[in-house]
């Protein structure tokens, strides 16, 4: 009867204690960072679309300064994550979005960097720049800001 | 025993509370960024974007055709033509915030419409003024040779990478591609960004580059014809709405082309042939994850005045359509099946009129395709695809490519198409 009751509370510690890592995974897992300079970042509002700035349908910051978009080649992992976590886009649809832009003459598509430590760099030194990374943790965060999406 | 059980108890809370702890860690980081005293750096320290102002880029692709009854791009029929070869090069160059400057070469090498040497051309050239830009769209002037909004693919027609088949729907004419092609003239652009959607809209007005043979031989169905036809101003605009970024897209272009004949000589039969096209073209996609699907639908109405001795009918109407399917198999493999449909007269769709007053056989009026296409996205800059169409009728059929049409031409046939493309 012992047995039956201590094995019967292991798997009910068991479930508590998987479904608690199963949380602290999801809020651990890293979500993808739009990061800014100081700069852009006065101008972004929480409320702003992400999208329509990465597919270059928006250029212009409010004061009416261009963009500077940097991003990932269309290979990398994260700017796959990055496209459908936070433009909520898949890969395809904004490679097809530039090379309309590119091959009508109607837009520059957005500088291509081989690092986040370039992309960090870049981002940091640009004026009006927007960029993203993996993760937050571990970023030196001197004069690098994030945006928060509402 | 109860002292355990109290324990795992406490435990079952431990994990619980590290785990909420943890959460909250996690939120506090991400709210942090407000509270922060930056070191920011000074004004000096941050340069101007090095030379992304001015960019190249540009395109290759190579086409082999193998095909039954008629010619494609070069002599593919009981052969392998290498027919398609384009090549692009563009520069852009964005010379202030508002001011920006793009041109783009052309070579084409499409059978016996650019001969075996291919042809050069310049593809656009134009300047880009933003009058008005915002965070919620822009208003702006395009000035020079700038592409026609004409569908979902008119303006990147010689971009593979951009097209979804070897050969493009045929709503987007192959002979008569001139007409569509580019405008020498202007354009006034505005686009809008809402929480609903985004609007796009485009007007060129100018003339344009009507003087191709191909298209000639298309309008007087005559390949004797020797002069040229001469486009008079005219427009060629198109609304577009797009959903989640293009998820979903409505489009509606129209245009209103004019071109008039000049003559080869004094005895040239076509003297006085003016011609006049307004065509209408409806465009609708769903781009999912896996699954895509897309259809245009067009309405062209051919008005041919001048010439009643040879054109007695002055108004031809005709008719395009497709309905294509798209299924990625892997996210660089994608399927493709469309039924594509063109006859050159709605009053005739069968052709028997045609074949009365021609002696030629009614599937001269039309052309269906069943096309099937598999495209392999092997690199962000490498493409292989191949595809296959179910051919009837030739309406849409190069007379270049196939002067001995009249002799006993084909009902059912094929075309097995490659290509490798590359971009940068």
């Amino acid at each position: 009867m012992k047995l039956k009751r201590t094995i019967l509370f292991i798997r009910q510690y068991l479930c508590v204690l998987v479904t608690s890592i199963g949380i602290g995974v999801s809020f651990s897992c890293s979500a993808t960072e739009v990061i800014l300079n100081e700069f852009s970042v006065q101008y972004v509002k929480p409320s702003d679309n992400l999208s329509a700035i990465f597919t270059l349908q928006r250029r212009y910051w409010v004061n009416g300064e261009k963009i500077h978009v940097f991003v990932l080649s269309d290979e990398s992992p994260l700017h796959k994550r990055f496209v459908k976590e936070k433009l909520h886009l898949f890969p395809y649809q904004i490679r097809r979005i530039w090379n309309r832009q590119i091959y009508t003459g109607t837009g520059q598509p957005p500088f291509t960097v081989s690092s986040v430590a370039e992309m960090i760099e870049k981002v940091k030194h640009t004026k009006n720049a927007i960029g993203y990374i993996n993760t937050r943790e571990g970023v030196d965060e001197n004069a690098l800001y994030f945006f928060n999406a509402q | 025993m109860r002292c355990i059980f109290l324990m795992l108890n406490n435990s079952r809370l431990l994990v619980c509370f590290f785990c909420i702890l943890f959460s909250i860690q996690v939120n506090a980081l991400t709210d942090k960024e407000q509270g922060l005293e930056w070191n920011a750096l000074s004004l000096e320290e941050y340069k101007q974007p090095w030379m992304d102002d001015i960019q190249f880029h540009g395109f290759l692709s190579q086409g082999l055709f193998h095909s039954s009854g008629y010619n494609v791009h070069g002599k593919s029929k009981d052969n392998i033509a290498t027919g398609l070869t384009e090549i692009g090069l563009n520069m852009s160059y964005q010379a202030t915030d508002t001011l920006s400057f793009s041109a783009q070469g052309l070579y084409r090498r499409a059978g016996a419409q650019t001969g075996d040497a291919g042809a050069l051309s310049l593809d656009f050239a134009f300047f880009d003024y933003a009058l008005l830009g915002h965070s919620k769209g822009q208003i702006g002037i395009r000035g020079g040779r700038i592409k026609n909004p004409w569908g979902l693919y008119n303006s990147t027609r010689d971009v593979s990478f951009t097209r979804p088949t070897i050969l493009l729907p045929l709503v987007y004419f192959e002979r008569s591609r001139a007409l569509l092609l580019s405008m020498d003239g202007g354009q006034f652009y505005t686009d809008y960004h809402t929480d609903w959607g985004d609007i796009f809209f485009k007007m060129n007005v100018g003339v344009t580059a009507s003087g191709d043979t191909e298209l000639l031989y298309a309008i007087t169905n005559n390949t004797d014809a020797q002069g040229r036809l001469e486009s008079s101003p005219s427009f060629v605009t198109q609304v577009k709405y797009e959903i989640q970024g293009g998820k979903y897209v409505l489009a509606m272009s129209y245009a209103d082309l004019v071109s008039v004949y000049q003559p080869f000589n004094l005895l040239d039969t076509y003297t006085g042939l003016n011609m006049q096209i307004n065509s209408l073209l409806l465009s609708a996609q769903y781009n999912g994850e896996k699954f895509s699907l897309e259809a245009e639908y067009n309405t062209q109405w051919n008005d041919f005045s001048g010439i009643p001795h040879i054109l007695p009918v002055r108004r031809v109407i005709s008719e395009h359509w497709y309905i294509q399917a798209g299924y990625r198999i892997l996210d660089n493999v994608q399927m493709i099946f469309r039924y594509d449909s063109a006859v050159l007269s709605m009053n005739d769709r069968n052709g028997l009129n045609f074949a009365a007053a021609t002696g030629m056989p009614k599937h001269g009026v039309y052309t269906r395709d069943i096309v099937m296409g598999l495209r392999w996205d092997i690199t962000a800059h490498w493409m292989l695809r191949g595809e296959y169409h179910r051919m009837q009728g030739y309406s849409m059929v190069t007379a270049m490519d196939n002067l001995d049409l009249s002799l006993r031409p084909a009902k059912d046939w094929d075309i097995y198409a490659l290509q490798i493309s590359y971009r940068f």
